[in-house]
């Protein structure tokens, strides 16, 4: 008898490692499929991009294997890269700014207006997002040249009397990456907005501030983890797009991301290509440890 | 108290304010969405305002041309494959944070996430000098759709994951625990109880993933050669050379393509809303 449950035990104690074992491998089982893309298409990629950076090129060939710190001071003296490093940030500087004001607006327009609004608005923010980035920049494309629709429009409304273009200028770039990163920064907004008690406002104003006052001490501070969740969001965005301001943008907006396609697919520079690609992924890996930092403990968001 | 407001006035400038703004937002978002819709209508051979002839020529066109017709298949086998690898890793893997002790959670999670910040040249760039010269028992993975679609996953992926994470944290896991002590083994209970219970989310991850992959060229610019590649990257290639009302049918086609899976899944909304209500 005691025999028995003795054996039944030891089979359950068996067992019972054998799920525990079960337990702790299931969990690697399921994540494999995640980790081997992160890990063989973003992990290897990364390494191997650190690496190609310090080799040498010369001869025409894409690379030789080498050790060279060459490239990294040539992206620091050269004037084509100290520009478009440059040129990278002042953009993205400018635009993000810009998204935020705009998509500050937009949301708190959405959050104010009554609800029946609310469903066709949110569809409209939805558009530039299920719009391929190259579908928006041939929009614009057609839009400021000389013979576009920007052009004939003011010509027959009698406003201008030459035909105008603003194809190629900063601003018809600038226009180009407001409207592909406005729909990110709406949205991150809106939900901000949407976890504010309206009645707050009221309340701002049955106390006698002003409209304006009530935006400055109540809704700001309200807004601003929000804020800068936004622009870091759109920050980030610009810094790595390179399409639009190329497309729309002068022959001379040559940003970051614009000369790591030079380099690599035009000039068959790979080393090159790669030390613009790491010192990228450092910026945009800075903005966003600088934008973590500044959200206050007490406000924390979760993007 | 200067700063009480005078009721009545400022109201007045703030709708006038707030109307124009909206006239600017909606006129600004729908601008390059109307002009290519026109455009695509257009019979002359080049892009020039006002369009005097309007004709479905470049259609006629565009499905005539072997070369965007490829572009087209091969963006939509992309975006399929992408879709599929995508919301499969991306569903196993949130269910393995929620279910599961994981040790280093955190670092795990971060390197998951992380593609997803990364812009698109430099993990276009990567994957190409990693699997630049790479061929497969005699199949070269560099160029081919697989290695695009895994490329593009890099983006999906996170987001599905990020998703279905939020989704599996509604489920009511007492149907799960009454699933186990019905004698329903871990992976029964998966496939027959917790994927219907989250069906929903499930088909968001695929159209989000199908979108994004869709739309992307800048990692397929780098990763497709000739035959492979995609529509996006075909129309980047030709905005470069000369621009044709052909490049505005291929904007709406791409666009149709997206709104059509949207409407699919608002009909599944709406099929699973009235199974609920029944």
């Amino acid at each position: 008898m005691t025999d028995a449950v003795r054996i039944d035990d030891a089979s359950y104690e068996t067992q019972r490692t054998a799920q525990e074992r079960r337990k702790l491998l299931a969990p690697w089982i399921l994540m494999l499929p995640a980790l081997v893309i992160v890990l063989v298409f973003f992990g290897i990629p990364t390494v191997y991009m650190v690496r190609m950076s310090f080799n040498l090129h010369m001869d025409q060939r894409l690379y030789v294997p080498g050790f060279t710190f060459e490239h990294y001071v040539n992206l620091f003296s050269n004037p084509l890269f100290t520009n478009a490093i440059l040129t990278t940030i002042k953009l993205a500087l400018v635009a993000s700014l810009a998204t935020v004001v705009i998509g500050y607006a937009f949301a708190l327009l959405v959050w104010l207006k009554p609800a029946r609004w609310r469903l066709l608005f949110i569809g409209l923010a939805l558009a530039p997002l299920l719009i391929s980035e190259i579908a928006i920049i041939f929009g614009w494309w057609m839009f400021f040249p000389k013979n576009g629709l920007l052009s004939y429009g003011l010509l027959s409304a009698g406003l201008i009397h030459e035909k105008i273009s603003l194809m190629y200028t900063e601003f018809a770039a600038f226009v180009g990456l407001v409207y592909v990163t406005l729909p990110y920064c709406f949205f991150i907004l809106l939900s901000i907005f949407d976890g504010i008690d309206k009645r707050l406002l009221e309340a701002s104003a049955d106390l006698g501030a002003s409209p304006l006052k009530t935006f400055r001490e109540v809704m700001l501070p309200l807004t601003w983890t929000g804020i800068l969740v936004a622009f870091s969001q759109s920050f980030i965005w610009t810094m790595g797009t390179y399409a639009t301001p190329s497309a729309l943008g002068p022959d001379t907006l040559w940003t970051m991301g614009f000369l790591i396609q030079e380099q690599m697919l035009g000039k068959h520079n790979w080393p090159m290509a790669s030390a613009l690609a790491v010192v990228l992924v450092i910026g945009v890996a800075a903005v966003m440890v600088v934008t973590r930092s500044m959200q206050s403990e007490r406000t924390s968001f979760h993007v | 108290m200067s700063d009480v407001a005078p009721r009545g006035a400022e109201p007045l400038v703030l709708k006038v304010l707030a109307l124009a703004f909206t006239v600017f937002i909606v006129g600004y978002i729908l601008v390059p969405i109307l002009v290519t819709v026109a455009m695509s209508f257009n019979d002359a051979a080049m892009i020039r305002f006002p369009i005097n002839v309007w004709s479905m020529k470049w259609y006629a066109d565009f499905f005539g041309s072997p070369q965007w017709m490829d572009a087209l298949e091969n963006s939509i086998l992309i975006a399929i494959g992408t879709a599929a690898i995508s919301t499969t890793s991306g569903v196993l893997c949130a269910w393995a944070f929620q279910r599961f002790h994981i040790p280093f959670r955190d670092m795990w999670y971060i390197l998951i996430m992380m593609p997803l910040f990364m812009p698109g040249v430099v993990l276009g760039l990567g994957v190409a000098i990693a699997f630049g010269g790479i061929s497969i028992g005699g199949y070269a993975f560099y160029g081919s759709r697989e290695l695009v679609m895994l490329a593009h996953s890099l983006w999906a992926m996170p987001l599905v994951f990020m998703l279905m994470e939020a989704t599996f944290k509604t489920i009511d896991y007492r149907i799960v625990e009454a699933s186990y002590d019905l004698g329903g083994g871990p992976v029964r209970t998966f496939f027959e109880v917790v994927l219907p219970l989250v069906s929903t989310g499930i088909v968001s991850s695929l159209l989000f993933a199908f979108v994004i992959s869709l739309n992307e060229f800048v990692m397929a610019l780098f990763l497709t050669d000739r035959d492979t590649q995609t529509l996006p990257v075909l129309m980047w290639l030709s905005l470069r050379s000369a621009g044709t009302p052909r490049l505005a049918v291929a904007s709406v086609i791409l666009a149709l393509t997206v709104f059509t899976c949207l409407t699919v899944i608002m009909l599944w909304y709406i099929r699973q809303l009235r199974k609920v209500a029944r």
